[in-house]
């Protein structure tokens, strides 16, 4: 059954001297070499081992190659092909999957008679396979080590074989010395090597041996090559129950022996390792027993009671395993290899109480970590900004959801309707700094974005004009002024973003609006101040930093711009607003720096879209829709802006409260809406991978191209159909009805409806015409129902004492459609009813006048919906560009269907 | 994963072709169970337990009765009898009702893995029925044998030489138990044991071994036992709700064994390594919820998914959330605590926060960015924290821990409560 190898063991031992156990001279074939855990961790062992893998096998990967730091190894089909092409090896590493390691280890003995020793990494692998692998073994003399094991190290032949002892980079563990480890767990064998070192002991082999229920190379044949192995003065060993390995090993030479798990022998069931479950005389207990024996102690070591021999010492503990050596040693008169490298007390490398009164003994200090972590420590402080995991994005929103329960969508975890009390510029600050900001941020984003509206002499303007003299819907005009705004129009400011957040984060800056924030150092930076500086007077910058001023913002990045000497461009001042205003964000890791670094861009482009969608007329030197610069940069609102843009006139209070709402409900419907889904497949198609690549104005048109007539333009529809009904009413003014029975206008159209539903179906047609804005698939079979945004909406205007005729005729209407027999239930008025009354209350009056025809209201119509929506699908872009994946929105060819 | 007793043991048995007794089940009518004693002259009445169940002979939980009415009342007896065996407590849950074997002999055999001889090992004894610990070791025959070839008539032969055998029993063992072989080995067993197999003499006094009492365990690791259409139930006594959910995940890319400890344990300890998870459930003792192994690297989705289960069900009990492991080799610490950050935020985000102290103890790939991206975590939230590298012993990070928690039961919990803003009733543990 057994070849007789090295010592008068009853099975076969090949290994006489762990000397022998990892040389220079082995060779190394690595089955699965292109797996996931391998192909990470031998390019590291095959550079430290002096390139110890003559080849690797992966079926059907023949050619391949797995590139390391001192050269590629080749892969093969199998081993049989690798030896074909004159490859020698005698050691082989399974890298496979538990149900194939068998048929690997096979394979290995088989093909290559030169074979003297196998590493079984596999973990998992079943008992009944370890049986039969342990028996081949012995059969041809081969050792094997593991399986479930992390393989072997040897730290003065400075060879790693298997597995990932010593980790990433061994030599950080693995420091020459004296003392071999035998360890059930992989994880412990670099520990245990690195907690020696601390304490001044060096290594010569390590062994990890895995714990499965077959150990292949176990205890006794490793003390045996521990006696014939002059390098190694003693051995730690680190034991788990389970197995009589450890009673049958006879040690010559000084050991300490961890044993764990006393505490397991009240499990009912192996965790972590499988075979580390006592079964009955080889639990903790008594393999502390064994080792007692063996070294004539009666009791475990610990500091405070420290018990050992020359022979030995039993720990409980792992920390332990460096004091118990010491000792240990010192009474066979030998001392440590090397000077302590550290201690192992508590070296808190993080830590905050968060303010909180922590006792002392909670309160440890945060100390420096050892080299080289203390400096990765001090360059990971110099981070900012948050770091999203990239994933697949598709249907997926890392800034919008909607709620199934209520409807109600929110953007960065603010819902729509709250979005709905709040001016424009703070959905401009929510959609892309994830928060509505303060009022210091509303005046920087009205700077901002109002220094970009006016796009008099740019051919933007001339491209959305062309467009729309062409008869293109508002989105397409739009469209046509954005993909002139492309990325090389944000460059400057951008890089002088991410120069303002690179020298500001260095320099310390905590709060962006600090008006004592020295920043005089930076002054002097040649480099940097030559990126913000404009060869002469820059006018727009001037008035920009006028604006700024007129309306008392604050910004310690315009600060700084001002304290330069000579003129500043105005993509510095851009540069400056936007740092500002994503520097809390950036601080507090809300947002990423690529978020911040983007923002001058996104200010340019919601500038360029809301600019654009005002005739070219409106754009004048100097002024826009009839707004001066000064008033437009130090004064305005954005949203008295956006609805002149929008109107073509100065908007009233009322009207200012109608566009704010609206934009605010119809930021987003979350990811799966289709104007979203067109932003990110345009995102996800640049490839936000590299996301400096990926256009945002082309993005933009993304989201324009993914709306129409159907998807955003339909707030029409409502509008339609209030016109019919008020058409000859006489109303002049919607928030005062004055003389006008909205009860019975109501009435009419629910009978005048009955009469044609009537008639539909005495036609025996079953296709019905629905009245726009009533009813609700989800807030329905209630005897009264109501869309709890429709409610929020009506208490905010009530609340402000706003009145709409229209949103009132749509109450009555839902109750006389029920009264006339239409409904079996009141209907809700839905959150589309309150977007036609509000849009409709926004331009009756110009179209009672003849001013504007209906197809301007429609236009118009869409136009605030492509306002709102520019800000969440601008949210949606931003957030695919930091989380998503390269094509992450495409539909895999086996989901698709083919229709004939 | 073990079965025990004839209900299922006869069933497996057949695929060895090796004789089993009669048996009936709990269902049996009075007229079969009449029926049954007839003729065999007695039958044993013995508990169903689910997993492995030892000693129940010695605990007075096999009934022995030759009239119905004793049957009977065994049955009232032993249906839902509780057993206590070391650790372990089961209930029972229904009874066999097995035909008596007269015998003379009584035979113990048993195949396991021996890590003395690094072998499959049969043990065999002629004077069976009994504990064998209790034998004389001369009458006890450890044989191991190779796994290439299995148990061969030959090996069973010289062992029952060597023990000195009646010589009756000899030919029908040599003929019946080379074929358990089969089952152990093909359907992924690590242990079989029948004892006692009863040797039933026919007319002319030929004896056949009877097979009176059937244990085995099962390597979780091995799906040949699926071929044995066993039902699932059989095994799921031995998982909580929460272990059967993290077992879904488990893969042989990275682990995720858990175990509940103590499921009014209040340090939720994420444990990286085997090694890692001996020494923390030892130190941390009936403090801990769930002693766990999620090393190997898992996958970032994989450790998510694991972290996110695990705070489901036990962070809202929880003062100390605590992940520790060893220097690392190859599991990436930033992908691991990135997933775990990201799965406490979602948690946070989604269920409301709870305090919590974090203490983490680690080394290995990426660890400055891991533990970076734990601390920005932490601080997001507004928990206190400590992290330690691995130049901090584990087991004063473990002893960290456990102050930690005595902190947080004394009003350290109501501090931080108030720190996060929540009403200290909500955060009571």
């Amino acid at each position: 059954m057994y070849r007789q190898g090295a010592g008068d063991f009853k099975y076969y031992v090949g290994i006489n001297s762990l000397a022998q156990i990892a040389t220079r001279h082995d060779r190394v074939c690595v089955l699965n070499i292109l797996g996931g855990e391998s192909s990470e961790v031998t390019p590291v062992g095959h550079a430290w081992s002096g390139g110890n893998v003559v080849f690797g096998t992966s079926p059907g990967r023949r050619g391949q190659v797995l590139e390391t730091p001192i050269g590629n190894i080749p892969v093969y089909n199998s081993v049989r092909e690798g030896l074909d092409d004159g490859h020698r090896f005698n050691c082989g590493v399974v890298y496979l999957p538990p149900a194939a390691a068998r048929d690997g280890v096979a394979e290995l003995i088989r093909v290559n008679p030169e074979l003297k020793k196998i590493f079984i990494i596999t973990e998992k692998i079943a008992v009944h396979d370890a049986r039969e692998i342990r028996a081949m073994g012995q059969q041809h003399g081969i050792d094997i080590f593991g399986a479930n094991c992390l393989g072997v190290a040897d730290a003065w032949n400075q060879v790693r074989i298997g597995g990932a002892l010593g980790g990433d980079n061994p030599s950080d563990t693995l420091r020459r010395g004296s003392i071999a480890v035998l360890s059930n767990s992989g994880g412990f064998t670099t520990t245990i090597a690195q907690y020696l070192r601390m304490a001044g002991w060096g290594t010569t082999t390590l062994v990890s041996s895995g714990k499965d229920v077959y150990i292949h190379y176990a205890a006794p044949e490793f003390a045996f090559a521990l006696a014939n192995d002059a390098r190694s003065k003693a051995a730690v060993l680190y034991c788990e129950p389970g197995g009589y390995y450890e009673r049958d090993a006879e040690f010559t030479k000084p050991v300490v022996a961890c044993v764990v798990g006393r505490w397991k022998s009240k499990l009912t069931r192996a965790v972590g390792h499988a075979g580390a479950m006592a079964g009955g005389e080889d639990d903790a207990a008594a393999k502390e027993r064994w080792f007692m024996d063996k070294f004539g102690v009666d009791g475990i070591y610990t500091p405070e009671r420290p018990v050992f021999s020359a022979k030995g010492a039993v720990v409980t503990n792992i920390a332990h395993i460096p004091a118990a050596l010491t000792a240990v040693m010192r009474a066979n008169a030998t001392l440590p290899d090397f000077e302590p490298e550290g201690t192992m007390e508590l070296k808190p490398w993080f830590g905050s109480g968060m303010g909180l009164s922590l006792p002392p003994q909670l309160d440890v200090p945060v100390v420096e970590a050892m080299a080289p972590y203390g400096s990765q420590i001090a360059a990971l402080a110099k981070q900012v900004g948050a770091v999203f995991p990239r994933a697949s994005m598709k249907d997926t929103s890392g800034a919008s959801q909607l709620d199934p329960a209520t409807q109600v969508a929110s953007l960065h975890g603010m819902r729509v309707l709250d979005a709905a009390g709040l001016p424009l510029e703070a959905n401009v600050a929510l959609a892309l700094l994830h928060e509505p900001g303060g009022d210091n941020d509303r005046k920087l984003v009205a700077v901002a974005v109002g220094a970009c509206l006016n796009l008099h002499g740019d051919p933007a303007l001339a491209a959305a004009e062309a467009a729309r003299a062409a008869g293109s819907a508002p989105n397409a005009v739009l469209a046509a002024a954005l993909t002139i705004a492309g990325p090389r129009r944000a460059e400057t400011a951008r890089n002088i973003a991410a120069a303002f957040v690179e020298r500001f984060a260095a320099a310390g800056l905590r709060d962006a609006l600090s008006a004592d924030f020295d920043c005089s150092a930076l002054a002097d930076d040649a480099e940097f101040t030559a990126l913000v500086r404009a060869p002469s007077a820059d006018a727009r910058a001037e008035a920009m930093l006028a604006g700024l001023a007129a309306r008392g913002a604050q910004s310690a990045f315009v600060r700084f711009l001002q304290q330069l000497d000579g003129p500043v461009s105005a993509d510095a001042v851009l540069a400056a607003i936007t740092t500002t205003l994503g520097w809390g964000p950036l601080m507090r890791k809300r947002v990423s720096r690529l978020t911040v670094e983007c923002l001058p861009w996104w200010m340019q482009l919601i500038g360029a879209m809301i600019g654009a969608s005002a005739p070219a007329a409106a754009h004048e030197a100097g002024s826009f829709c009839g707004v001066g610069e000064a008033e437009l940069l130090g004064e305005a609102s954005l949203t008295e802006l956006a609805c002149r843009a929008l109107l073509g006139r100065a908007p009233a209070e009322a009207d200012l409260f109608a566009l704010q709402t609206l934009i605010g409900i119809m930021l987003t419907n979350g990811p799966g809406t289709i104007s979203a889904q067109g932003a990110k497949g345009a995102v996800s198609a640049d490839g936000p991978e590299v996301p400096q690549r990926v256009q945002l104005n082309k993005a933009l048109v993304g989201f324009l191209s993914h709306t129409g007539y159907a998807h955003g333009g339909n707030g029409f529809e409502g509008v339609q159909f209030l016109i019919e009904q008020f058409r000859d009413t006489g109303l002049d003014d919607p928030a005062a009805a004055n003389g006008i029975d909205v009860a019975a206008l109501a009435r009419r159209c629910a009978e005048d409806y009955a009469n044609y539903k009537a008639a539909r179906r005495a036609a025996g047609s079953a296709e019905l015409r629905k009245i726009p804005g009533v009813n609700h698939p989800v807030f329905k079979d209630r005897p009264v129902n109501l869309d709890p945004r429709e409610v929020f909406i009506r208490e905010l205007m009530s609340a402000r004492g706003e009145a709409n005729v229209f949103h009132d005729f749509y109450h009555a209407l839902v109750h006389a459609l029920h009264e006339a027999g239409v409904s079996r239930t009141v209907y809700c008025v839905n959150i589309d009813a309150v977007i036609a009354a509000l849009l409709l209350r926004l331009t009756w009056q110009p179209w009672r006048a003849g001013e504007v025809g209906e197809a301007a209201l429609e236009s118009a119509a869409f136009t605030l919906f492509l306002y709102a929506r520019m800000l969440g699908c601008a949210a949606e872009i931003d957030d695919h560009l930091n989380r998503g994946r390269n094509m992450d929105t495409r539909t895999p060819a086996s989901k698709c269907r083919f229709v004939s | 994963m073990n079965v025990n007793g004839m209900k299922y043991g006869a069933h497996l048995l057949r695929f060895a072709d090796f004789p089993t007794p009669e048996i009936l089940g709990s269902d049996a009518s009075e007229e079969e169970i009449r029926d049954l004693i007839e003729r065999h002259g007695a039958v044993f009445v013995k508990p169903v337990f689910k997993g492995g169940v030892g000693k129940k002979g010695k605990a007075g939980l096999i009934g022995r009765a030759k009239d119905l009415k004793t049957a009977l009342a065994e049955k009232e007896r032993l249906y839902f009898v509780e057993h206590r065996h070391g650790n372990q407590v089961s209930k029972s849950n229904g009874v066999t009702f097995e035909a008596a074997v007269p015998a003379e002999h009584e035979i113990y055999f048993s195949i396991t893995d021996s890590t003395e001889f690094r072998a499959p090992t049969m043990t065999l004894t002629h004077m069976g029925g009994m504990d064998i610990e209790e034998l004389d070791k001369s009458l006890v025959a450890r044989v191991p044998f190779d796994p290439l070839t299995g148990l061969k008539a030959f090996v069973v032969a010289n062992a029952l030489a060597d023990i000195g055998a009646p010589k009756q029993v000899i030919s029908p063992l040599v003929q019946h138990l080379p074929r358990l072989w089969e089952l152990y080995h093909d359907f992924g067993m690590t242990t079989l044991e029948l004892n006692p197999i009863r040797m039933r003499p026919d007319r002319r006094g030929r004896l056949t071994p009877v097979a009176c009492d059937f244990k085995c365990g099962f390597d979780r690791d091995d799906p040949r036992w699926h071929r044995l259409n066993l039902p699932l139930h059989l095994f799921a006594t031995d998982y909580s709700d929460f272990e059967q959910e993290i077992n879904q995940l488990r893969t042989h890319q990275g682990q995720s064994d858990v175990y509940v400890i103590n499921e009014g344990g209040t340090i939720l300890a994420p444990t990286f390594g085997g090694g890692a998870n001996s020494l923390v459930t030892e130190m941390l003792g009936d403090d801990a919820i769930i002693s766990s192994d999620f090393g190997g690297n898992p996958p970032y989705e994989k450790m998510k998914t694991v972290a996110s289960i695990c705070f489901k069900h036990w962070l809202r009990q929880s003062n100390v959330l605590f992940i520790i492991g060893g220097k690392s080799n190859n599991t990436d610490i930033f992908e691991t605590f990135r997933a775990m950050s990201d799965a406490l935020r979602e948690h946070f985000a989604s269920h409301g926060p709870t305090p919590l102290y974090v203490v983490a103890g680690r080394g290995g790939p990426n660890l400055v960015r891991g533990l970076g991206v734990l601390r920005d975590t932490c601080e997001a939230l507004g928990l206190p924290y400590r992290l330690f590298g691995f130049d901090s012993a584990m087991s004063e990070v473990v002893d960290y821990a456990r102050e930690a928690n005595e902190w947080m039961k004394a009003g350290g919990r109501d501090a931080v409560a108030q720190r996060l803003r929540i009403a200290p009733a909500a955060s009571a543990a």
